[in-house]
């Protein structure tokens, strides 16, 4: 009876701890300051003169989720001064130096090293710009949405590169150790998928009035579509993990040093080509990157392979329609005969009379 | 010449009887259109491929399939259907290793193919026995052939081309499938090796013609959208002209359909060996004796036994 009861027991227990396991706890966010206590509504907001709606509403379920989960409001909200508040008139300041401190070090978290990186590429909006193309740039919040923050299994990057990101933002005391901890998340280049990345640059990339109206050349004018023809984008459309998105190219680890072809420091600079290409086609050499990864086949720029694809159409269609007529013929022409469809009784001429 | 029964009656006095007996020692004469009397097993008669070849085009079904679903996907990447067909093979990512260990093993079935070809051919020529004219090898008669033919599907010409073991379609169709073969594997290596190929391309040529190595800069990207160009071009073609020329050629038309059991048994079926490989029959009647006895006495019981040994000039005479 002992060891039954035992038995019996121990699957209890056992079940019971899976169980609270598997049900686990809610994610709680960070709310010393109780903010949600008015933007749990879901119908909090306003209208302004003009008569534009604005909703305040903040999911709680979904801020704790995103990665600022464990950040107090106000420490990115910082004009707030008082609860309840004046209307809200500064915009957050994604380089405000937040009260987190990682484990191993003590210094206050920032994004201020990815925002000087970001401000030289060429995505920053510069005093020289012209107003249209001040309007055009993004700035942080633009392309770091909370939306867009979702768990994806990605191409994995190796250690150093990972490290490498680490360094973006945090001084080096110490990542090294922390890396151990979170290298199930970090080891790749970006926290999106290939596909997301590709569906944010498009979203201005592809927008053909907007990029006409910032005067840019011809080529990225229609980069969008031309990736979308190339073998990249079209493995990046169905599905594939493994194959260049936007910023592969694009940008290094740092990933918001972006800066157009001509700039030394770009990567698709002519004397950076190499080491971009090398990270995925590992036996790069200086014939290869002179191949077009945005693939254009115009009549004045290429007129071989322009004129080489019309005549594979014409000889794909050619043979296709003229060997399908000779079948129809000879069809036509074997019915005449008095060949019948099926090979029945050992014969297919079954109308003869001297085959009965 | 509507009835063909009536002209059958008197068969010596045909004004055509030259073209339309094939006179055979020790079977007799056998008229153009002797296969709509004879009997033939829907499995095959006589013998047409060897082991080899029935191992190798089924290799080559198999792996065309897998290379055609994994790699149209890729090409039509823009179409609803093409993720659909792609995630049943793994996604991009998986997809994309089936289609290189399919092609590879396509290439292997080439290899396979060449070595049997050229080790029967060398054995045959050892032997003695190698005649062109039952191989692949195109030569002239196959366009007057094509050209006989096409007066007969209109009903200018009373019977068929006498052709040989492969006739004009089947090697225009092999000659397709070499150059299908050749473009496909080496442009599908450019697309798998693209640093490999764009430095081999232009660095032979620029050896080869010092004179274009100078403008050798513009060569890979060149080759390589040829290359992304000719096999998307290549593979559609050979998709289109299978499905809808050879699958239909060899299975849905009149006295092939519902099934041409040759691709299994490697045999063919007596009437389709005798309308459409005249020549390579008459071969068979002296290479086989029991086919040879089987149409001696198919000739008795038609009333063909006849000798049809009279000539034109002798019609004045008879009559």
């Amino acid at each position: 009876m002992r060891p039954t009861r035992f038995f019996l027991n121990f699957c209890l227990v056992f079940t019971a701890v899976w169980i609270t396991l598997i049900i686990g706890l809610p994610a709680e966010a960070q709310d010393k300051e109780n903010c949600l206590m008015c933007h749990k509504y879901r119908y909090l907001g306003r209208i302004d003169e003009n008569g534009k709606q604005f909703n305040y509403n903040v999911d709680e379920h979904f801020f704790a989720g995103s990665v600022h989960r464990n950040i107090a409001c106000r420490e990115c909200h910082a004009s707030i001064k008082k609860i309840p508040h004046d209307p809200v008139t500064e915009d957050v300041n994604c380089a405000n130096a937040c009260h987190l401190k990682p484990p191993h070090s003590q210094e206050k978290f920032s994004h201020t090293k990815i925002i000087d990186i970001y401000s030289q590429s060429a995505h920053a909006v510069r005093p020289e710009d012209p107003p249209e193309v001040k309007a055009a740039k993004p700035n942080c919040k633009f392309c770091h949405l909370n939306p867009l923050y979702t768990r994806v299994e990605e191409k994995l990057i190796d250690y150093e590169k990972t490290l490498q990101r680490c360094l973006n933002c945090h001084e080096q005391k110490g990542v090294t150790v922390a890396y151990m901890h979170v290298t199930h998340r970090l080891r790749k280049k970006t926290s999106r998928s290939p596909q997301q990345i590709v569906q944010l640059c498009s979203k201005c990339h592809d927008d053909r009035e907007m990029m006409k109206k910032i005067n840019v050349s011809e080529e990225a004018l229609l980069a969008v579509e031309t990736y979308n023809r190339s073998i990249h984008g079209k493995s990046i459309a169905l599905g594939s993990e493994m194959t260049a998105d936007c910023i592969s190219c694009h940008a290094s680890n740092a990933l918001h040093d972006i800066y157009k072809k001509d700039n030394v420091k770009a990567t698709i600079h002519k004397d950076n080509l190499m080491t971009t290409c090398r990270q995925c086609h590992e036996q790069t050499n200086s014939w290869f990157i002179k191949i077009a990864v945005h693939p254009r086949i115009e009549r004045e720029k290429n007129p071989i392979v322009y004129f080489a694809s019309i005549f594979f159409r014409l000889a794909l269609y050619g043979s296709l329609f003229s060997m399908v007529g000779l079948m129809a013929v000879e069809t036509y022409g074997r019915r005449k005969d008095g060949v019948k469809f099926l090979l029945r009784r050992g014969t297919a001429w079954r109308g003869n009379p001297k085959n009965r | 010449m509507s009835n063909p029964s009536e002209a059958m009656a008197v068969p010596d006095q045909r004004a055509d009887a030259e073209e339309y007996y094939t006179h055979v020692e020790g079977v007799g004469n056998i008229p153009r259109d002797i296969y709509k009397y004879v009997t033939s097993d829907p499995l095959g008669d006589l013998p047409r491929y060897s082991v080899h070849i029935v191992i190798q085009h089924f290799l080559v079904v198999v792996t065309f399939l897998v290379l055609v679903l994994t790699g149209l996907p890729l090409y039509y990447s823009d179409l609803f259907w093409a993720p659909h067909l792609i995630s049943m093979f793994g996604g991009a990512d998986t997809a994309r290793i089936v289609h290189r260990v399919a092609a590879f093993l396509m290439i292997f079935t080439c290899l396979y193919h060449v070595i049997t070809i050229v080790g029967g051919t060398a054995r045959k020529l050892l032997k003695n026995q190698f005649d062109y004219k039952r191989t692949q090898i195109p030569v002239p008669k196959d366009l007057f052939d094509l050209i006989h033919d096409m007066k007969y599907f209109f009903g200018l010409a009373p019977y068929r081309p006498k052709m040989e073991k492969f006739m004009y379609k089947q090697k225009l169709h092999y000659l397709a499938i070499i150059w299908g073969n050749t473009v496909l594997i080496t442009a599908g290596a450019a697309l798998l090796f693209p640093d490999l190929m764009a430095k081999i391309f232009p660095e032979t040529l620029a050896r080869l013609l010092p004179a274009a190595g100078k403008s050798a800069g513009s060569f890979p990207a060149f080759f390589q959208e040829l290359a992304r160009l000719m096999h998307a071009d290549e593979a559609v073609m050979a998709l289109l002209v299978i499905s809808f020329w050879h699958l239909l050629n060899v299975h849905f038309v009149p006295g092939r359909f519902p099934f041409q059991w040759a691709f299994l048994t490697g045999k063919i079926t007596r009437e389709h060996q005798i309308e459409e490989h005249f020549l390579e029959y008459i071969r068979n009647l002296e290479e086989i004796p029991e086919e040879k006895e089987y149409m001696k006495n198919l000739l008795k019981e038609k009333g063909f036994s006849k000798p049809a040994s009279v000539s034109i000039a002798d019609l004045s005479r008879i009559h």
